[in-house]
């Protein structure tokens, strides 16, 4: 039996051609598999490691080049001759010409602020709203899950022009009647003003995150929470966040990244571009540029310093998303 | 150390009622065990107590304090969870501190009532490690640790111990009995496995569909059940039940009568009755003199034998016909059918017929319509007669 089927595959492979050999061999060898599966992830790395760092490497040889040489310059690689971006002479003075031109680093302060006000805000709103959900049984969960997700499809332009009128302190009046109900506080070129905006944008992801993670603890921890001496929550901050450390990295990276590259909002509600109005990062890097010139170069090299502090939040949450992903399944 | 006491505790959810009208009083430093099937509300019942669920009616105390309305925290209980529920996040120490550290004791005293606890369940040494890294049982003892730590009133365990093999059941079985001796806590048990309530417990509660059947001792729950639904619950295997009528002078079944004096059942020939005996309380006609009062002989064959070892269970039909298809607990509600246990030296076969006698003063009556007991151990008609004309010759002499 044995001899006759060695037989049969002997005289197929005669017959088959290159691609139907090897796919055979892949299939029935291990080693062949392992193999092709070794090639698929380093073809696959390597096509997300290129798509990913070409951009920094393209604001890195923007930020080295003179000024002058980018408009003019040759972009040709010396001996193959093909258009590729590469430092055009060697100019490290643009890093810290970016601080000279304007005050770069107060642009980057006031995003770093926004961000971190927001991000602690959406996570202590979220974190009770995801608890309520997540957690609890209640009559009309259902609508109002539905009702934070519906303000998450809400095109946030449409908030602006409204926000904007009362951020200015401009006094409520009914329509028609003409009464005059309540003067609010003028929250033009204050943080206040693009701190709360912020957050109820960014709550309904942080709540749908922070819902699925704390709906997965076990109830029994809560409940042993709880009788050992804890409030409900006690119980939030003190076991169920930690338990969904991940999670919390998750949607707080979420939130920081966005409100940190936010420009549309901010540079509406800071009425001038400086970092006084509490002006952004995107409107300092704009700066650069005015109605006769762009200095690209600084630009590009505003850009690299702006996402240092995003790159170290990153890697220090990354450490605690994959810390928590691997400290093993949740047990009781 | 407090008592606990329930008065009217129910608790309803949208359709169903998991605990009906519940009147507990629990001792001071008792052991009781709440035993019943699944879903019969005995962990609901500790949840009202721990304060996890607020009971929809009725009040709650611990020691003289109303605590119905008080959080967890504020009612001096600790509790064992089924799971085990230890902080996966911390390690051993932070674990058994936990509570200690959100009341806000002192480093000294934290640490000295750790080293105590730790030493109770024989944990020295592991404080540092984490959840994951220990085995069951030190997770189990952990969880233990974390309980006493605090030194509560009353001590909660919900099937503590469901989630350990069985070796270790048992151990861990006798090291909380040895737990309860030191620490003379009341403490109030769930369990849905009778050896546990059986050999711990000072007391046992027996619950079914949120109603508590009866609260005694273990031996008076197994000895003197109050209804059908304690008779069937405590004992393993089960209780055989046979339904029959009471009818003057005795007791008349589709396979056997029994005589005795009926006069002071309260209740009339002619009624529905059912009569209850545990295995262990037949005897092969050849053994009778084991027994002080049997019945009358019955004739019935052999059908399957288990073999346990320490006796062989009998599955006895009374009119001939195979039921080995059943489980012993089929076995024992089937009219037909008995089960006897007999020592494991008795010669005896599968199909064989023999003759039993049941032991009178073991025989169970229950009122079949509303399960109540009404009789434990029957007398017989002439050692009836004896006493009474006894009785009335006193009568007469005076």
């Amino acid at each position: 039996m044995a001899t006759t089927t060695e037989q049969r595959s002997d005289s197929e492979d005669a017959e088959d051609g290159v691609i139907a050999k090897w796919t055979k061999g892949v299939i029935g060898d291990d080693e062949k598999r392992a193999r092709l599966y070794r090639a698929l992830f380093y073809v696959a790395c390597g096509f997300f490691l290129v798509t990913t760092l070409f951009p920094f490497y393209w604001l890195l040889v923007l930020a080295l080049t003179p000024n002058s040489q980018i408009l003019t310059g040759d972009w040709s690689l010396p001996v193959i001759g093909i258009e590729f971006p590469h430092p055009q002479g060697f100019n490290p003075q643009a890093f810290v010409e970016v601080f000279q031109q304007i005050p770069f680093h107060l642009y980057v302060f006031n995003s770093f602020v926004l961000a971190t006000v927001t991000t602690i805000i959406v996570l202590l709103v979220a974190s009770l709203a995801g608890y309520v959900f997540g957690r609890l049984d209640f009559p009309g969960k259902g609508p109002l899950m539905l009702g934070v997700l519906m303000v998450s499809y809400f095109p946030p332009a449409a908030f602006l022009i409204p926000l904007f009128d009362a951020f200015l302190g401009n006094a409520v009046v009914i329509p028609f009647l003409g009464i005059e109900l309540f003067e609010p506080p003028r929250l033009v070129n204050t943080p206040g003003s693009m701190i709360m905006p912020f957050s109820a944008l960014f709550l309904p992801l942080a709540i749908f995150i922070l819902t699925t993670f704390y709906a997965q603890i076990p109830d029994g921890l809560e409940d042993a929470a709880r009788v050992e001496g804890t409030t409900r929550l006690g119980a939030l901050f003190r076991v169920i966040m930690p338990l969904s450390a991940p999670g919390v990295a998750t949607a707080a990276v979420l939130t920081f990244i966005a409100v940190y590259n936010e420009y549309f909002f901010s540079s509406i509600m800071a009425l001038e571009n400086v970092p006084e109005n509490w002006s952004p990062l995107v409107g300092g890097i704009l700066s650069y540029q005015d109605q006769y010139t762009t200095d690209f170069n600084l630009m590009a090299a505003a850009s690299i310093v702006g996402v240092i502090p995003i790159l170290i939040l990153v890697i220090v949450a990354q450490e605690r998303i994959v810390s928590g992903l691997t400290a093993g399944g949740l047990k009781e | 150390m407090a008592r606990v006491s329930l008065s009217n505790v129910t608790k309803r959810y949208e359709d169903v009622v998991a605990v009906d009208e519940m009147n507990l009083d629990i001792k001071d430093g008792e052991f009781v065990c709440f035993v019943g099937p699944s879903g019969c509300g005995k962990s609901t019942t500790m949840e009202t107590i721990a304060g996890l669920t607020k009971p929809s009616e009725g009040t709650i105390r611990i020691g003289e304090t109303d605590v119905t309305k008080l959080p967890p925290k504020d009612r001096g209980v600790s509790m064992v969870f089924q799971n085990i529920a230890l902080f996966p996040h911390m390690d051993v120490y932070e674990n058994i501190s936990f509570g200690l550290r959100l009341r806000k004791y002192d480093q000294d005293e934290i640490d000295r009532r750790v080293d105590n606890a730790s030493e109770i369940v024989q944990l020295e040494g592991m404080l540092d490690r984490e959840p994951n890294e220990l085995s069951g049982g030190q997770q189990q003892r952990v969880a233990i640790a974390r309980a006493i730590v605090r030194n509560p009133d009353v001590f909660l365990m919900d099937e503590p111990l469901a989630n350990l093999d069985a070796k270790l059941r048992v151990h861990m079985r006798t090291e909380l009995q040895r737990l309860h001796k030191q620490l003379d806590t009341t403490i109030i048990y769930v369990t849905h496995d009778q050896a546990e309530a059986m050999t711990m417990s000072d007391r046992i509660a027996v619950l079914n569909a949120g109603q508590l059947q009866q609260i005694d001792p273990p031996l008076v729950c197994y000895n003197e059940p109050a209804n059908l639904f304690v008779a069937g619950f405590i004992g393993s295997p089960s209780m055989n039940f046979t339904d029959g009528e009471l009818v003057d002078g005795g007791l008349t079944t589709e396979h056997y009568d029994i005589e005795f004096d009926t006069t002071e059942l309260g209740i009339s020939p002619g009624d529905e009755i059912t009569a209850g005996v545990r295995p262990e309380d037949i005897y092969l006609t050849r053994n009778e003199d084991e027994v002080d009062s049997s019945s009358e002989v019955i004739e019935a064959t052999t059908d399957v034998l288990e073999p346990m070892g320490d006796e062989i269970f009998v599955y006895l039909s009374l009119d001939g016909t195979s039921g080995s298809s059943m489980t012993s607990d089929e076995a024992a509600g089937a009219s037909n059918q008995l089960l006897m246990s007999v020592d494991p030296d008795t010669e005896i076969g599968e199909d064989e017929s023999v003759s039993i006698v049941l032991d009178r003063s073991k025989i169970h009556l229950f009122d079949t319509a509303s399960g109540d007991a009404l009789a434990h151990g029957i007398v017989d008609l002439s050692e009836a007669e004896r006493t009474r004309a006894a009785a009335e010759s006193r009568g007469q002499h005076e």
